[in-house]
């Protein structure tokens, strides 16, 4: 194994698919991903082995292995050819949730196949029931929006339009889409560019060798991660608190049987999937067990199929980590992943407590909306991503509004939003109290109201911990729940969603309808503490009060501050 | 998964009874229990069964 190269040429690699995904970020035409920035490029082998990704989105960094696997899979029969450009989002081909659309191209060198470049995108607006793509009410795959097997949109180079019009005939955005689907393209067009460079420059032999030493070498720094944490059965469960159908529990149960240098993660005894859109398919579970995993181990090992060998995951079909065909799935993505990655991080907490943090908010808001802009005579369709508070590690207090474990996204700014949007964000503010108390206290949540100025928006949203709240660990108690209010033009009082509109959920629901002058309140969970709040240094609670993060009857009430009680 | 004879549309997903991935019809290492589910590998069916006999 020649290290220097393969230093040289994995971090080449990571460089390429940053650049990959900057292209994308600024050649597309939504918020979701230029300024969101909800994408992550990779590149994989000819076997479709991820080999190098960068930083963006973990959901579809931990997806992709399956993802590449089953399109390359599948494709095989049909034959690839230079220049052909694919594209997928079937979540029942290892696939996320429909709206995350993969495009692969393939590199080719002198008519060799050598690899493939990939980029995945949650494109904003995919058709279906609602504008913006999370039905919350959703009870099968065809309320969620367009499902494409894996289809070649380009063609030995060439635009293959009739998938084209295909998929911009069954989308309410379709200027937007036709952007947002060329800057996906762009950043593998780039991709192949890049690295046909590469095997220009090293040659394919050393590169396909380089590789393959890389794999293995991240699968020798995962085991012997796993090999120092103690050998046992770990168990913890977690729950979605209902599908937007059925109020009633989801559970997540976990068993991670950690033996030598692997671990086998076993989802036996959760839920059966459920009728509303909160089932996970088999890429999410998989990408959330590697997330959790990834969390807790050296955040060096270079991130490609090979650190993911030693990581057997065991999610039985039917379930909530494991949907079957037609039933919705559109949350599992966004909720059930930081759901089924909180259970991992709880349950290995047992092993490993000075990695692991408490529980985080574990929902992305997914407050989804459209309509006709009357200042722009066009459709607007919008998905906003809200974060939480983090939760506290036996280090540190958690982050404060940060998206969920699984996003790495950003919030778009009030300008942006405001321009593009009708509706005036008129405040954002941090809720004290929310971060749970702890030793470490977790994250703070915090509240947006938004008020409406268009004659009429269509709104919908899929999340979570409006009723579970973030757990706290190791003595921690739990961070602040969320919730979704709204106040109807010229009154005063604030209702919840099931309130208003005769929901079954005010956390999961579609279509209602927002008038001019009415205002939305999007109140974001904090995160779990972690340790006693008893020990938590005094200087510390003195700051937060200070700082307005906790009140004086927070600080009073959960650390027993006497000077707040004076 | 089972696809339709001219491969336009899968008639049928077919999953591994234990650890949930796909099995395609020319996967070579698929096995069956005596109960008759389907395992993408013996080990998935020895580990199923070992889950069962442990209650």
């Amino acid at each position: 194994m020649d290290l220097v190269t393969m230093n040289i040429l994995e971090s080449t690699m990571v460089s390429i698919c940053r650049e990959m995904g900057i292209t994308l970020m600024k050649t597309s035409y939504s918020t979701i991903f230029n300024e969101a920035l909800d994408f992550t490029c990779g590149l994989a082998d000819r076997n479709g082995d991820m080999i190098a990704v960068a930083e963006f989105c973990p959901a579809q960094i931990g997806g992709m292995p399956l993802l590449i696997k089953s399109c390359v899979r599948e494709l095989e029969s049909d034959g690839i050819e230079e220049g052909d450009v694919i594209v997928h989002n079937d979540p029942y081909r290892g696939g996320l949730h429909t709206p995350e659309h993969t495009f692969f191209k393939p590199i080719f060198v002198e008519g060799e196949l050598m690899g493939y470049a990939v980029s995945i995108g949650h494109i904003a607006e995919v058709g279906g029931m609602v504008p913006g793509g999370f039905c919350g009410e959703a009870t099968e795959i065809f309320h969620e929006g367009i499902r494409v097997p894996p289809v070649k949109i380009k063609r030995r180079g060439e635009d293959n339009e009739d998938v084209w019009k295909l998929l911009l005939a069954n989308v309410r955005t379709p200027r937007y889409n036709y952007g947002d689907l060329r800057a996906l393209i762009s950043a593998v067009d780039l991709g192949e560019r890049r690295m046909q460079e590469i095997f220009a420059k090293y040659g394919t032999d050393k590169v396909a060798e380089t590789v393959s030493d890389l794999l293995d070498y991240s699968e020798r720094r995962m085991r012997a991660e796993l090999a120092e944490i103690p050998d046992g059965v770990y168990t913890f469960e977690d729950a979605v608190e209902n599908d937007g159908i059925e109020n009633r529990r989801f559970d997540i149960k976990v068993k991670a049987i950690k033996q030598g240098d692997g671990i086998i993660v076993d989802y036996h005894g959760s839920s059966a999937q459920a009728r509303g859109p909160i089932n996970a398919t088999l890429g999410v579970t998989w990408s959330a067990t590697y997330n959790a995993i990834l969390h807790l181990t050296d955040p060096s090992i270079p991130k490609n199929s090979g650190c993911f060998r030693p990581i057997r995951v065991l999610a039985p079909p039917g379930t909530v980590v494991n949907v079957d065909y037609p039933a919705p799935e559109v949350g599992g993505n966004t909720e059930t992943h930081p759901r089924i990655a909180g259970a991992v991080i709880g349950a290995l907490a047992k092993a490993v407590p000075e990695r692991a943090m408490a529980a985080e908010g574990c929902t992305h808001g997914n407050f989804v909306f459209g309509g006709h802009d009357k200042r722009h005579d066009e459709y607007f369709a919008c998905y906003d991503i809200e974060v939480v508070g983090w939760g506290g590690r036996s280090y540190a207090d958690g982050n404060d509004a940060t998206d969920s474990i699984n996003g790495n996204c950003r919030v778009i700014p009030v300008e942006v939003f405001e321009t593009r949007f009708p509706f005036r964000i008129e405040n954002w503010v941090f809720l004290p109290d929310s971060g749970g108390p702890g030793k470490y206290r977790g994250g703070l949540g915090y509240e947006k109201t938004l008020l409406c100025l268009n004659d009429e928006i269509v709104a919908s949203q899929m999340t979570d911990r409006h009723e579970l709240e973030p757990w706290g660990l190791a003595g921690g108690k739990a961070g602040g729940k969320g919730a979704t209010l709204f106040q109807r033009a010229g009154a005063s009082d604030w209702q919840t969603i099931a309130q208003a509109f005769n929901k079954q959920s005010s956390s999961k629901y579609s279509n209602i309808t927002i008038r001019e002058g009415d205002r939305i309140k999007l109140v974001m969970p904090g995160g779990g503490g972690h340790g006693d709040p008893a020990q938590r240094d005094r200087a510390a609670v003195a700051e937060d009060l200070r700082e307005g993060y906790l009140t004086a009857e927070g600080a009073r009430r959960d650390y027993g501050h006497r000077e707040a009680a004076e | 998964m089972k696809f339709s004879a001219n491969r336009l549309y899968v008639e049928r997903y077919v999953k591994c009874h234990n650890c949930g991935i796909l099995i395609y019809e020319t996967d070579s290492e698929q096995v069956k229990s005596e109960a008759g589910s389907l395992y993408c590998t013996s080990w998935c069916r020895d580990w199923d069964a070992k889950r069962e006999a442990a209650g």
